[in-house]
């Protein structure tokens, strides 16, 4: 069962610690070449922007007193010529890193998306759908520009500080001390707040999550809402997650803002304070003018890359709370995976065993216990029996969709924990009771079963089931768009297209759970027929309520009680006067 | 400009706010010249001037008053600033709460057609992308403009009033600044209307593959999905560069234009120095205050950057905001009337994408009667009963319940009297409880185990490890089939409705289960009219009438007994489900 709702805060398994921040810098390594470039072209950028100033001071010292008109046009246009250089520079580096900070982006989304890919039903099972869409779209999207401009825009401001730092000291040790006196402060303050302002911005992912989760939901399930007259009672809910993200979102910016706050007063306490010593304490027998003049724009100087990078800490901090989040969905275990050497299965002749199987999707609730059977290439098995007894969970482990906790589960002698997934799976066509319509044609949706099938035999599959007359009918035919909730298709259509699609796999297995509940008793006949042919020498196992569907199976058997009560034809098991009789019986009374 | 007004229009409650915070901008961008004036006056009286010693002997209190001055300034600008910045998120974030909230009830509130055409992923992308840019556009893009504006102005004024003939020659660079940002605008715009567009193709990608995983894993078809998703991916990455770098063919020119101011100020402030048109000091005033020039000019290219990707997102909003339904709820029934449940087809046709659905429908139903509707698939079962809760209208005649066109019912009392378990089950990602109470959120926990074993779903309910309180995932995933379509007659029953519906809601629970569900529906102890689709004979047989539907007419009408005697579709299917299909496709084939 799940494990989460819409307005159920996420607990993080891990936050954010030196082995994330590794991490990312496993794609950051990959764009090490361009970063390098990119940082190098900044610094010379930045280089040449420092001539600027000087060239200005000489022509205000210089040139202009001398009434130098044209060292004045000339020094005028070397200032242009600094400008031109270092903005061309700077344009360089921007364009770099906009491929490079897309680049990174596309890779973690690319990887969360693949690991997606292989979690198990259980992931999806658990959680809102909506939780882990704005984990690929959103959160991905707001690291960009802290993993990849942030980076290079830290190092240059540290190494911009030191720089400062250099040249301070060597103008006046004593006057930089005072500058210097204003970093422990700020180191005080960024202790005192850090630790609230990680949980603030861990709370602004876990809200707007909630607030993602409900809304996706919301959309999906439009039809009950408004059937139940609930819009109102969901508006009210939808405030409450609203109202939580909002004061999520100003605690973030009340601490946020703190910190330009105190850097700006510590740049101008500390520039006054030069101006207090040098002037007053030490006099000018002690440090000259000059000094204390170049000691006072150093001030401000050494402060400005400090507030650049308290700007950069807190963009850090806010995309760290995403950051976890995205590692987090990556170091979700995959349960069900290739074992290490993992075989080709070989072509599928249909041979299924079940040994001693058992399988509990939450340890200590056993659903299925001992489990054995077997069932020969080309046989047609039933499963019958109450609902939630296990029907689904039996085919669904042929599939290896979960891992059994005992026992052994082989096709043709091999174990199929033993095989590649993807050469178990291929192989198998399962019919789903949800029957899941991609937003695309209705070809498309067909051909999803295999890729490579031509018109014709996309075609000849809806003409198996029966689904190419009605698809026929609607305007644009074959090519007719459809989406996943739209009302274009009935519910019993949409089971057609997706029979249609799981025969055009051409299984060595078919499964079908449900297949045909929406359909009508005469498509259904029509159907039975096409069916029949297919499914000879295949092996399949078919999940029906109805009787009369599973009744001409080679093998009928009575899931019941964590394992198989009942088993045989149906004949067989007529004459045993079981659980299977009795169904039978009352469904035969029931129609009568 | 009718998205700023939009944008003052959702402002309403907070305007107060976020004109104090416009106005506080304006003195705050004005104070941070005054700083740099404080410490200039210290270097000219007490380092710089020629009589800075004296000074600096006998007037120790100006010193000390100076250098507090410019630390209360600090404070007083940046605590300013702090408030002022503050005010402008308090004020965004208001209005995106109040812009949230209302195409949420914009969304709730769209007809059928509406999410026919509009993929999720896409409307997840205005909820989410679009409208973040929306409280950007507040909280930083106009905030921006005023602050660059207003310095600007400060220094072009304070120019004026030393020099007007130097301050007109400063101002030669603001044209082609505008030209460029105009022609920039013209050219980035398409581009963030393309990227925006991927970003919703992106997300519905996404969305529909977290939806149909299992789909994805039953047919092995990880690699395509990736694929797929990669091609989108990929794609929205390529716009998001493209973006990036057109930006980048401006920006040199904006940027050494903005620059440019102080190449302008060296040439021809220096040409009038020497000329002795102005001071030596007038000239330092200049470039002291350079930046107040070249600064704002500097984020004009931002500014329009932003502003294009806020119209680019408003313009998606604004298609929700504005959007209205044929049929739309006004939730304004004062008072809801319980319905007797009489429910009349006068002739009525129905129409999709141009495509006949039902045609000239006729039919009656008198309170506590139960209908069952059969027929095959695509007959327009579903649709029919669409048309009862006004999901949609009928294109020709009339659907009436208790004499009265729904259309001229309050959506919320028609809709308040019909229980619906739809085919299709939808759940919430929510517990049990709150799945089957959902119809009325405070329904008491025994009323919810009462429908629950009406809908014979207690037992299994029970036998969960957290029975009632089990959350189940979004759409049911974890439930059977059998199980999900229990819970939603439960959610149906739960209301009490006068009018019950449900589409074949039985088809994937067990025989024993569905006569005890069978027998609840005969014995509800509220007055209720049963409309029944479905496909089993054995759910039909004890209707009070029973009406066949093929390509969209009724074709039979009547009783169990009235149908087998017809010898019609219903008879066929009578005997299909009863001998068998194995010897009906038999006896068919030897035909």
């Amino acid at each position: 069962m799940a494990r989460n709702k819409f307005d159920i805060d996420e607990n993080l398994e891990t936050p954010f610690n030196i082995k994330h921040f590794r991490r990312a810098l496993v794609y950051i390594k990959k764009q090490q070449k361009p970063m390098i470039i990119a940082f190098i072209l900044s610094a010379l950028s930045a280089g040449i922007a420092l001539s600027a100033p000087l060239i200005i001071q000489h022509v205000v010292d210089v040139t202009i007193p001398e009434k130098d008109k044209s060292g004045l046009i000339f020094w005028s246009v070397m200032t242009l010529l600094t400008i031109v250089a270092s903005v061309i520079l700077a344009t360089i580096r921007s364009r770099i890193m906009t491929r490079v900070g897309q680049d990174i982006i596309f890779d973690i989304r690319t990887d969360l998306f693949k690991h997606l890919q292989e979690l198990p039903f259980q992931y999806y099972d658990d959680r809102p759908q909506g939780k882990i869409l704005i984990r690929v779209v959103n959160y991905v999207n707001s690291v960009s520009d802290v993993l990849s401009n942030g980076i290079i825009n830290f190092i240059l401001e540290i190494l911009n500080l030191l720089f400062i730092a250099i040249f301070m000291f060597a103008v006046d040790a004593k006057l930089s001390l005072v500058i210097l006196a204003g970093l422990p402060v700020f180191m005080c303050v960024i202790l005192l707040i850090k630790t609230r302002q990680r949980r603030a911005w861990q709370n602004v992912s876990n809200k707007s999550s909630n607030l993602n989760a409900y809304t996706q939901e919301s959309i999906s399930g439009i039809r009950v809402t408004q059937i139940f007259t609930r819009e109102k009672h969901n508006e009210g809910l939808f405030t409450r997650l609203s109202t939580n993200y909002r004061n999520a979102w100003m605690r973030t910016m009340y601490l946020n803002f703190l910190i330009p706050f105190s850097v700006d007063n510590l740049a101008s306490i500390v520039t006054t304070a030069i101006y207090f010593v040098g002037l007053l304490a030490l006099g000018p027998e002690e440090v000259t003018f000059g000094v204390i003049l170049a000691m006072s724009s150093y001030a401000a100087r050494f402060w400005q890359p400090i507030l650049n990078i308290s700007n950069l800490y807190n963009s850090f901090i806010n995309a760290v709370a995403y950051l976890e989040r995205i590692f987090e969905t990556l170091d979700e275990p995959v349960t069900v995976s290739d074992v290490p050497k993992a075989k080709e299965l070989p072509p599928i002749k249909g041979h299924v065993a079940f040994n001693d199987v058992t399988f509990a999707y939450d340890p200590g609730h056993n659903i299925l216990e001992n489990l054995s059977f077997n069932v020969k290439a080309g046989e047609s098995v039933a499963l019958v029996g109450p609902t939630g007894a296990g029907k689904t969970t039996v085919v669904n482990l042929i599939s290896r969709f979960y891992n059994i906790t005992g026992g052994e589960i082989t096709i043709d002698g091999h174990d199929i924990a033993q095989v590649k997934l993807k050469s178990l799976r291929s192989q198998m066509g399962i019919m789903l009771q949800d029957s899941f319509i991609f937003s695309g044609t209705i070809m498309d949706n067909i051909r999803y079963g295999r890729l490579d099938a031509t018109e014709e035999e996309i075609i000849a599959a809806a003409k198996t089931v029966c689904a190419d007359d009605f698809i026929r009918e609607f305007e644009h035919g074959y090519m007719t768009e459809v989406n996943e909730r739209g009302s274009k298709l009935s519910q019993g259509q949409r089971q057609l297209i997706s029979f249609a699609r799981t025969l055009l796999a051409d299984p060595r297995i078919l499964i079908l759970d449900e297949a045909t509940s929406s359909i009508d008793a005469k498509t259904e006949r029509l159907l039975q027929k096409g069916l029949n042919e297919l499914l000879k020498g295949r092996t399949s196992f078919i999940i029906a309520h109805r009787l009369s569907t599973v009744k001409n199976c080679d093998k009928i058997m009575y899931v019941a009680d964590k394992g198989i009560a009942e088993a045989g034809s149906h004949d067989e098991l007529m004459a045993q006067r079981g659980r299977y009789y009795k169904l039978y019986s009352a469904q035969k009374m029931e129609a009568l | 400009m009718f998205q700023f007004k939009w944008l003052w229009h959702n402002l309403k409650g907070d305007r107060a706010r976020y004109i104090i915070a416009l106005c506080l901008s304006v003195i705050g961008s004005s104070l941070t010249i005054i700083n740099p004036y404080i410490g200039q006056r210290i270097v000219d009286t007490f380092i710089a001037g020629s009589d800075a010693a004296q000074n600096l002997r006998d007037e120790r209190g100006l010193l000390i008053a100076l250098g507090l001055g410019m630390i209360g300034f600090s404070l007083l600008r940046t605590g300013l600033s702090y408030f002022t910045t503050l005010l402008y998120e308090r004020a965004s974030q208001n209005m995106l709460y109040r812009v949230r909230i209302f195409l949420y009830n914009k969304i709730q509130g769209q007809d059928m057609k509406y999410y026919d055409r509009n993929r999720t992923g896409d409307l997840m992308t205005k909820m989410t992308g679009d409208l973040d840019m929306v409280r950007h556009s507040l909280a930083w893009i106009i905030k921006t403009i005023i602050e660059s504006l207003t310095v600007f102005v400060a220094a072009v004024v304070y120019f004026f009033f030393i020099d007007a003939e130097l301050t007109l020659w400063l101002l030669i660079l603001s044209p082609p600044i505008f030209i460029v940002a105009f022609i920039f605008a013209r050219r980035v715009r398409p581009m963030y209307v393309d990227l925006r567009e991927r970003l919703s193709q992106l997300n519905t990608i996404t969305q529909e593959n977290i939806a149909g995983n299992r789909v994805v894993k039953a047919f092995a078809r990880e690699e395509f999905e990736i694929n797929k998703f990669t091609d989108k991916s990929v794609n929205y990455s390529e716009a998001n560069k493209k973006a990036a770098l057109v930006w980048l063919d401006y920006f040199p020119y904006l940027e050494i234009f903005s620059q440019g101011f102080t190449v302008i100020l060296l040439i021809s402030g220096g040409l009038l120095v020497m000329d002795g048109r102005i001071t030596f000091g007038e000239f330092s005033a200049f470039s002291a205050l350079i930046w107040g020039l070249s600064n704002p000019m500097r984020s004009i290219g931002i500014i329009i950057n932003d502003i294009q990707r806020f119209f680019a997102s408003v313009t998606k909003i604004m298609e929700v905001y504005y959007a209205s339904p044929e049929i739309a709820n006004h939730h304004n029934a004062a008072v809801k009337r319980r319905y007797q449940g009489r429910i009349q087809f006068d002739n009525v046709t129905f129409k999709y994408d141009g495509v006949t659905v039902l045609e000239n429908i006729n039919f009656k139903i008198e309170p506590g009667e139960t209908i069952a509707i059969m027929g095959a698939t695509g007959s327009g079962k579903t649709t029919l009963i669409n048309l009862i809760p006004r999901f949609y209208d009928a294109a020709k005649g009339r659907v009436l319940v208790d004499g009265t066109d729904v259309r001229k019912l309050e959506l919320d009392e028609l809709r308040g009297n019909i229980g619906v378990a739809t085919q299709d089950v939808l759940l919430f990602s929510d517990t049990i409880d709150g799945n089957i109470a959902y119809g009325n959120p405070d329904m008491p926990e025994e009323d919810v185990v009462k429908f629950a074993r009406l809908a014979a779903a207690h037992n299994f309910i029970e036998k969960m490890p957290e029975g009632y309180n089990t959350i189940v995932g979004e759409r049911g995933v974890g439930l059977s089939g059998g199980q999900k379509q229990r819970i939603a007659l439960a959610r149906a029953l739960a209301v009490q409705p006068p009018i019950l519906i449900l589409d074949d809601t039985t088809s994937a629970v067990d025989l024993e289960t569905e006569e005890h569900i069978q027998k609840s529906l005969r014995e509800l102890d509220f007055a209720c009219t049963k409309i029944i689709i479905a496909q089993r004979v054995s759910t039909t047989a004890e209707a009070d009438r029973i009406i066949i539907l093929e390509n969209g007419r009724i074709i039979e009408e009547g009783t169990h007994a009235e149908l087998l005697a017809k010898r019609g579709y219903y008879y066929e299917v009578f005997k299909l489900q009863n001998e068998g299909i194995g010897r009906e496709v038999n006896a068919h084939g030897e035909k």
